[in-house]
């Protein structure tokens, strides 16, 4: 019969795609342009890393900004010293009744 | 291009990024001849010496019915914003302990919130995929509640974290369990752009976190459960500019440095790390060594800066909140273990605007402000 012809001939060129692998041709082409434009990402990346220095070189700057930078929280900090800092240990400034709702 | 072609193709694209990354990462292991912590110590630096009185709980902040998830200061004014499992935000005075707004969410499941720069509204965001805009001016509706001013929608998963851009009361930037961020304009309700989702340099699942540059804030951050954080350009949609590679599980938490050239990762692989923005090198890692290597290490659920960059807070998910002197890599204090500390996991932690104050957020349904309290030795 015509169709059973038709359908060997389908039969002859076709191949089954893996069994482990069902995704369609479209899905695998838009993957594969992907993963295209991410090689081009990290092949840039390396060529940007061929120029780039060492950890060590940028560490003393990082010590001498931190060092120098004033800090409350720390027992030992480059000055002036604010006096606000110290407002968690003084009595409430504000009085004002507490306007939650009940939960 | 028959199929087996394009096939063989996509395999051989999939080894050539394998090995650029390999080559890559092996070109940074290289380029690693030294850490902060070897390099400090080298330098005759010595750890911050806290006395276990120093950062003492001066308020705690009772008022939420569930587990507070958010939390974020107003710049100047020392109000906080908390979310909470209970569905609601709150609004603190923190320096009287006194709760200003309480407001009831019309989606209870929330897990982030922030206060806009002007401290005039808050945006929360959670599994209703979308980010609530409230104004606190607003008048209340009849049931007592602030009604919803804004909503921003777009996201196609939960949001994780939201944070206005510095300075700026219309603009706010979201991460989404979606795989991406997004940054809004809040008064037309717009998405103005989108980062990540096609595009091959973006997250490639759920982000979780996001830290906004506060000496540049075109740059932030974001952090995701594939491991890696981003670095991206607000301007830039179409690509990362930099990916983080060193994590070992989700990176639930990220924050940039107070000098903005450095930020830090806090991750479920239980450690943190310090990374070089523009350079990309992992200059820092801070992680406990176990005594019984078979436990599994408490993965880190938030963290935040001191304003000089010394002190690194770490929140566990055990209740622990190590002080990490992030000069020395050395933990000189543990919050959660002093008498005043939190009955569970803390969930969240974020430093007021002058640094003179931590707020962290528990499971144990409250709020803590911790400030020093010793001797300070002025120099």
């Amino acid at each position: 019969m015509q169709s059973n012809r038709v359908d060997a001939a389908t039969e002859i060129d076709y191949k089954a795609p893996d069994t482990s692998d069902t995704r369609g041709r479209h899905r695998i082409s838009a993957e594969l342009k992907r993963l295209e434009q991410e090689a081009r990402f990290l092949e840039e990346e390396l060529e940007e890393l061929e120029k780039t220095e060492k950890v060590s070189t940028a560490l003393q700057e990082l010590l001498l900004q931190v060092e120098n930078r004033r800090d409350p929280l720390l027992p030992e900090t480059t000055g002036p010293a604010n006096p606000s800092w110290d407002c968690w240990f003084e009595g409430p400034q504000n009085m004002q009744g507490c306007r939650c709702w009940i939960l | 291009m028959s199929f087996p072609e394009l096939k063989e193709r996509h395999v051989a694209a999939t080894a050539k990024v394998n090995s650029l990354r390999e080559q890559l990462k092996q070109r940074r292991h290289q380029l690693l001849d030294t850490d902060v912590a070897k390099y400090a110590k080298s330098q005759g630096r010595t750890a911050v010496n806290f006395s276990s009185t120093d950062l003492v709980c001066s308020r705690t902040l009772q008022g939420h019915t569930g587990k507070v998830y958010s939390l974020d200061w107003t710049p100047e004014k020392n109000r906080i914003v908390s979310a909470s499992q209970d569905g609601r935000l709150i609004i603190w005075n923190a320096l009287t302990s006194q709760k200003t707004h309480a407001i009831k969410l019309p989606c209870a499941w929330v897990m982030t919130c922030a206060f806009a720069p002007n401290g005039n509204s808050v945006a929360c965001g959670g599994l209703d995929s979308a980010c609530s805009i409230f104004n606190l001016n607003s008048q209340v509706d009849r049931d007592g509640n602030i009604p919803v001013s804004r909503v921003l929608t777009g996201h196609k998963g939960y949001v994780s974290s939201c944070q206005y851009v510095p300075g700026q009361d219309t603009r706010l930037i979201t991460s989404s369990g979606d795989q991406t961020c997004v940054l809004w304009d809040v008064t037309t309700g717009q998405r103005i752009s989108i980062f990540g989702g096609e595009f091959p340099s973006g997250h490639t699942s759920d982000v979780l976190s996001v830290s906004i540059n506060t000496s540049n804030s075109n740059m932030f951050v974001s952090g995701s459960c594939d491991a890696t954080a981003r670095l991206w350009d607000a301007r830039i949609a179409s690509r990362a500019i930099r990916t983080y590679h060193g994590h070992q599980g989700d990176v639930n938490a990220v924050k940039f440095f107070p000098d903005g050239q450095r930020f830090g990762t806090g991750s479920d692989d239980g450690t943190c790390m310090l990374f070089d923005m523009r350079t990309g090198h992992q200059l820092q890692v801070y992680s406990q060594q176990l005594d019984n290597s078979d436990q599994d290490a408490p993965i880190v659920t938030s963290i935040a800066f001191s304003i000089s960059g010394r002190l690194l807070f770490a929140g566990y998910s055990n209740g622990d909140c190590y002080v990490w002197d992030t000069l020395l890599a050395e933990v000189v204090l543990n919050l959660g273990k002093l008498q005043t500390s939190h009955e569970g996991r803390i969930s969240c932690l974020g430093l007021s605007d002058d640094g003179s104050a931590l707020c962290t957020g528990s499971w144990d349904k409250n709020l803590k402000i911790w400030a020093f309290g010793g001797h300070r030795k002025v120099i």
